[in-house]
């Protein structure tokens, strides 16, 4: 019988072997934790939710964040087995947020644009938008083209907001555009009579107008704009984190999901996420 | 911990709009300082005034203007007045928000210098044969001016600054809402909001130098 252990040639083989397997395990152990991880040890996933864009996001009377985003962050957090943290994130701060490490995702219906994917790491569409013309009923106002010469405001760097003040300017005539900081100051203006009218998706634009938070607002006609489609965002540099959730959002449709929760806060139809002869 | 590659390249682009926005910051920021020093005068000699009627009311524009945040003002001027169906632009509501504020803080300013001068000048201005007002023309706004001058400069340094509260009433034009607006179409936040403050840091920098420079050859004994 061989004595195998006392081959110089084996041994020195079997020790390289064993400390190969040691490298690896020790690498492994050693390797930096990536996002996903991250959450999964801390036991909360904290999401940046914009707070003041009904039915998305807003706050029920007892001041606790509620709607459709919270819901979905309540969702993920159950599928990653955490808790789940409410950021509230006014729009412009959704990139801040989640540099500055405040908010692991943000669900806060952020609009898929080229432009800010150099930035953030964007999934695939969870959920997709109309844009509607939202009035007050003494205006006149009766369709997107009537706001020609108008002044008109929207929220400060929103998918309606970019196209709405880019029309303003083509149209001219006299018309002009107001960037807001929030949703709220929008309706307020609006209310006031500092602006004719806003562009802003069907789903706020009905719950405002059903709220009656505001009176004498009317919706005035559909904006001829593209869906504008939003995605979770994330750090760019996240796939492990991007990848769970693009088949988190797959299995949220896959599963009926997202039709009951678009049953629950806006009502009807769930909007089509697929992009005809097109992959994502 | 902070993840984030910075593009300078990408940000550098917008450094023209950031500029036109620097523009109508300095704009805004020197015509509130006008407006608001003219007003400041008028609530000097009001608030060291007899009659009560001039100086309850030059006392509670000081007060509020003191005493109530810069934001809550301007916001007051764009909201406050559009639910008295009183509508005013976002600029003319920033510009009017610093205005009320510059008037409060720089009758104060004025007050202590008045008060620096000596009453006898007066008295001798008045047994040269002069009229009151011509007295206080010609003799002491020149020297409150020579007191009040770096004080009110200070003044200046806050009224640029400011002026970076116009985005709260929709203001895009000035240098926080240009930078506020590529921010949200590219989210370059961190570069744009860098660039910003660096604008902001040279205006108030030159400001400061170039009142030195004016004082220097104004005021030159």
């Amino acid at each position: 019988m061989t004595d195998y252990f006392t081959s110089p040639a084996l041994r020195t083989g079997a020790l390289f072997v064993a400390s190969g397997v040691t490298a690896i395990g020790l690498s492994a152990g050693i390797a930096k934790a990536d996002k996903l991880d991250d959450i999964i040890a801390s036991g909360t996933l904290r999401c940046a939710v914009v707070l003041d864009f009904p039915p998305m996001g807003s706050r029920d009377e007892n001041n606790e964040p509620t709607g459709f985003d919270v819901d979905y962050c309540s969702d993920l957090a159950d599928a990653l087995g955490v808790d789940y943290e409410i950021v509230e994130t006014p729009f412009p701060d959704r990139i801040p947020a989640l540099v500055s490490g405040r908010a692991d995702v943000g669900v806060a219906s952020t609009s898929d644009t080229l432009e800010r994917a150099k930035t953030a790491g964007f999934t695939i569409p969870y959920f997709a938008f109309t844009n509607v013309v939202l009035t007050r009923e003494e205006t006149g106002i009766d369709g997107y083209e009537s706001l020609a010469g108008k002044t008109v405001g929207s929220v400060a760097g929103t998918y309606e907001g970019i196209q709405l003040d880019a029309d303003i300017e083509k149209w001219g005539e006299g018309g002009a555009y107001r960037p807001y900081q929030s949703q709220a100051d929008v309706f307020l203006a609006l209310s006031q009579g500092q602006i004719d009218a806003t562009v802003v998706t069907s789903t706020v634009a009905s719950s405002i107008v059903e709220s009656g938070k505001y009176e004498g607002l009317t919706i005035g006609g559909d904006a001829p704009y593209l869906p504008d489609y939003v995605s979770l965002i994330t750090l760019r540099s996240e796939y492990g984190l991007l990848n769970y959730l693009d088949l988190f959002i797959n299995q949220q449709v896959r599963t009926g999901r997202y039709q009951e929760l678009y049953e629950k806060w806006v009502g009807g139809d769930a909007p089509d996420l697929t992009i005809d002869k097109s992959y994502r | 911990m902070f993840d984030y590659t910075f593009q300078w390249r990408q940000a550098l682009r917008y450094v023209p709009d950031l500029m036109d926005g620097a523009l109508v910051t300095l704009q805004i920021a020197v015509l509130s300082m006008l407006i608001g020093g003219a007003i400041g005068i008028v609530l000097a000699v009001g608030r060291t005034a007899q009659s009560p009627w001039a100086r309850w009311p030059a006392t509670a524009w000081v007060e509020l203007a003191r005493n109530t945040p810069a934001l809550f003002q301007i916001y007051m001027a764009h909201f406050g007045l559009g639910s008295f169906g009183i509508y005013i632009s976002p600029y003319a509501a920033l510009l009017g928000g610093i205005a009320f504020n510059n008037a409060g803080y720089l009758a104060e300013t004025f007050r202590g210098a008045l008060r620096a001068i000596p009453e006898t000048q007066t008295r001798a201005a008045r047994s040269l044969g002069m009229p009151p007002i011509q007295a206080f023309r010609l003799i002491v706004v020149p020297q409150m001016f020579r007191i009040a001058f770096l004080p009110t400069t200070n003044q200046m340094v806050w009224a640029i600054l400011m002026t970076s509260l116009g985005v709260t009433v929709g203001l895009s034009t000035d240098l926080t809402g240009v930078t506020q607006d590529i921010n949200a179409r590219t989210f370059r936040t961190f570069e744009l909001f860098a660039l910003a403050a660096v604008f902001y840091y040279v205006i108030a920098k030159v400001v400061m130098l170039g009142a030195r420079l004016l004082a220097w050859r104004l005021f030159r004994y």
